[in-house]
């Protein structure tokens, strides 16, 4: 019988051990952009305006520049904020779920690497949303489908114009409130 | 403890000392000590003990560039014979190894080409007045330009089309933007001259090529207030050192030329009064053994200074801002026109130049990592009328050196490729004729054939008739733009696969590289430890069980 515990409790520790490695895997995504920083920002800001659904852009972040006001240096990143009043609404009137306003507005890091190669990081909606119940769930699994059209680079089209929302802009500071999230 | 231990532990500390002593130090070298920061470096105007606005000469209505310099040189009788003698003026340099005619007078590079028939407009960035073509005067003390270099009131400006005369009308620029230059009031300017400020050599540097950071990646105009994340030097905020801070000047001749460069210098920090080889360097301040930290890390970061140049891990990237640099010209696309049938412009998404029917395509970056080469010093170069195989990438320009070679380290470089026009009879490059009004520069009539064959007329090349395009790419050493030391490159940037130095040959790169039988060793020396602790711990175990019952 001890053993048999034992051979359990040993299992059940393996397996959180394995979840606890790959969490981090799950919930966040990454992928290579064949543009630079300022071009993959401004195609994924395009596409965020072509998506419908409400979708806005809410903000454009520079984490990097309060680090360079303080005489460090780190590689481009750019923070798109992006938000949909008709999939936030629900979330932010269920006092059950209104904590998840955390997550809110939706993010898309775009940055560089020290291989010099730049990439596009984004939360994985569809997990998380699988994790907060039916309501979050729906919503999170019609944002993973608006989320990966944001994601798609047509070279056909020109290089857009990086946008600089008038609240907040390129800097590290607040921004979005007039967006709605 | 037993007398045995504590010779034993006498014997490790000496040992370490010793080796540690022996290994980081050359004879006789001394550790260069933390030097202050020159006192040449950005004199404030109210030290200087000349008020120009006081002297007799310079209450002149001046009405040209020539009649400041004259007044200039009633009391700087030296100055015009001492710039007259520099590539500032001669934009001319010969190779003491080669024996090549170098220097922007001469050669083609991998923008906007070359001076020769365009010189109206690239002579906006000549220290001189009125070089229009190869008839210019190049004994002519008036023709020197005093204010290009000595201007405090950012009011002077030179623009292409002048042939290197300030704006003495307002003006429009560029055509057609809406944007005006005023004129420059050449008395005021000439009443508050001072010492060269970033923005006075930045009025070139940093635009050269026809725009912000356009040539060389570590030089733009953000360096003309940069935090110290730019440039750990030139930090308005702390050290706030000016371009002549470290390129020393005497009698107008300012060292630290690309065309002179020392590449691997060594020994102590310079001596103040010591004539320098190159004061320039990293070296002259710092030394060859710069690191202090503890000492064994230390001494293992000095020893890397025999293969590497400070630069190359103290720049971890170039054109870290948003201006970023271009990195690729590509002149086949020229003379393209919109649906319309004019000109048109395209910006890529950060607002700078990415396609001009004047000029073509271009690709522009920030935060760029540099590309690694062997260097010593010496750049060879493509010159004109120099044989070029079409088939193969025109090396414009080609840094020499390589491993094991005592003047060579490993560089960063700033690669910049394009295309651009060929004889493909000849097979060589052409010269273009492109800045001008006239019916046969390129960027006025859109024809390359006129433009060419004016061009190859011009520099008194034979020109077949036909022409091609040619891959081509320039190499530019990165020395500004040095990031403060926390910012550094670490071990794993290097010492890895696919790492920075991937593509360096002919040293063993620990990390990056694998040798059966010493990888096979070490793993062995691991095993045996690993054994050894295994043994001893479980004897004692063992032993100590056994006496306890």
């Amino acid at each position: 019988m001890l053993k048999i515990s034992g051979g359990f409790l040993l299992g059940v520790m393996a397996a959180l051990l394995l979840v606890w490695s790959s969490i981090g895997g799950l919930m966040f995504s990454e992928r290579l952009s064949p543009y630079t920083v300022e071009e993959t920002t401004a195609r994924i800001q395009q596409n965020i305006q072509a998506a419908g659904n409400g979708w806005s852009i809410s903000g454009l972040r520079n984490p990097a520049k309060p680090i360079e006001a303080e005489g460090g240096n780190v590689l481009p990143v750019l923070l798109i904020e992006a938000c949909s009043a008709q999939y936030s609404g629900p979330i932010l009137k269920d006092d059950g779920v209104r904590f998840l306003s955390l997550l809110m507005p939706c993010k898309i890091s775009v940055y560089k690497k020290s291989d010099g190669k730049v990439y596009i990081g984004y939360l994985n909606a569809g997990m998380i949303g699988s994790l907060f119940g039916p309501l979050v769930g729906d919503i999170m699994a019609k944002v993973v489908v608006d989320q990966q059209g944001f994601l798609v680079m047509d070279p056909s089209k020109p290089a857009p114009a990086l946008i600089i929302p008038k609240t907040g802009g390129e800097s590290g500071g607040a921004s979005g409130a007039e967006a709605g999230c | 403890m037993s007398q045995t231990k504590l010779l034993f532990a006498a014997s490790l500390l000496g040992a370490v000392l010793a080796w540690s002593t022996a290994w980081g130090e050359v004879p006789g070298a001394a550790r260069p000590a933390n030097l202050a920061v020159p006192s040449g470096s950005a004199i404030p105007l109210g030290e200087s003990t000349v008020d120009h606005s006081k002297l007799k000469e310079l209450q002149k209505n001046f009405a040209s560039g020539p009649e400041v310099t004259k007044a200039c040189l009633s009391c700087h009788t030296e100055a015009a014979k001492q710039v007259q003698h520099t590539k500032h003026w001669t934009w001319e340099y010969t190779d003491p190894k080669s024996g090549q005619k170098l220097g922007k007078k001469n050669i083609i590079n991998n923008f906007c080409t070359t001076s020769i028939s365009n010189e109206k407009d690239c002579m906006a960035c000549h220290a001189g007045y009125g070089w229009k073509d190869a008839n210019f005067d190049f004994t002519a003390e008036a023709n020197v330009d005093c204010l290009i270099c000595h201007d405090s009131t950012a009011t002077y400006r030179k623009l292409p089309g002048d042939a290197g005369h300030p704006v003495y009308e307002r003006r429009e620029f560029p055509h057609g933007s809406g944007k005006f230059v005023e004129a420059v009031d050449l008395q005021k300017v000439a009443q508050s001259v001072a010492l060269p400020s970033r923005s006075n050599c930045g009025s070139c540097h940093f635009y050269g090529a026809g725009g912000d950071g356009t040539k060389h990646g570590d030089l733009d105009s953000a360096l003309k207030k940069p935090g110290k994340y730019l440039d750990v030097h030139m930090d308005a905020k702390g050290l706030n050192f000016t371009c002549s801070t470290c390129h020393a000047t005497a009698g107008h001749k300012v060292s630290g030329s690309r065309y002179e460069m020392a590449a691997a210098l060594t020994g102590p920090a310079e001596t103040r009064g010591k004539a320098a080889a190159s004061p320039a360097a990293c070296q002259s301040c710092h030394g060859d053994k710069p690191h202090k930290e503890s000492i064994l890390h230390a001494e293992r970061l000095n020893t890397h200074s025999n293969k590497l140049a400070c630069q190359t891990c103290h720049i971890p990237q170039y054109a870290r801002d948003s201006i970023g640099t271009e990195i690729s010209w590509d002149w086949s696309t020229a003379t393209r026109m919109g649906t319309d049938g004019k000109p048109f412009l395209v910006k890529d998404s950060a607002g700078r130049r990415a396609f001009d029917s004047k000029k073509g395509n271009f690709v522009w970056d920030s935060y760029v990592v540099p590309e690694y080469r062997w260097f010593n010093g010496h750049v060879s170069y493509k010159t004109k009328g120099e044989r070029i195989d079409p088939g193969q990438i025109v090396e414009i320009n080609r840094p020499e050196g390589e491993a094991g070679q005592a003047d060579s380290r490993i560089w960063p470089f700033k690669i910049h490729r394009g295309k651009q026009a060929y004889d493909s009879e000849n097979n060589y490059l052409v010269v273009v004729h492109t800045a001008g009004e006239d019916d046969t520069a390129l960027w006025a009539n859109f024809d390359w054939q006129k433009a060419i064959g004016a061009g190859m007329q011009t520099a008194g090349m034979r020109y077949s008739g036909k022409f091609g395009f040619v891959s081509t790419e320039m190499s530019w050493p990165i020395t500004h733009m040095v990031a403060p030391k926390n910012d550094a490159l670490g071990c794993a940037q290097c010492h890895r696969e696919n790492g920075r130095l991937e593509g360096i040959t002919g040293i063993y790169l620990p990390g990056r590289d694998h040798s059966y039988l010493l990888d096979n060793i070490g793993w062995m020396v691991v095993l045996l430890s690993l054994l050894g602790v295994l043994i001893h711990g479980g004897t004692r175990a063992y032993l100590h069980f056994k006496h306890k019952g």
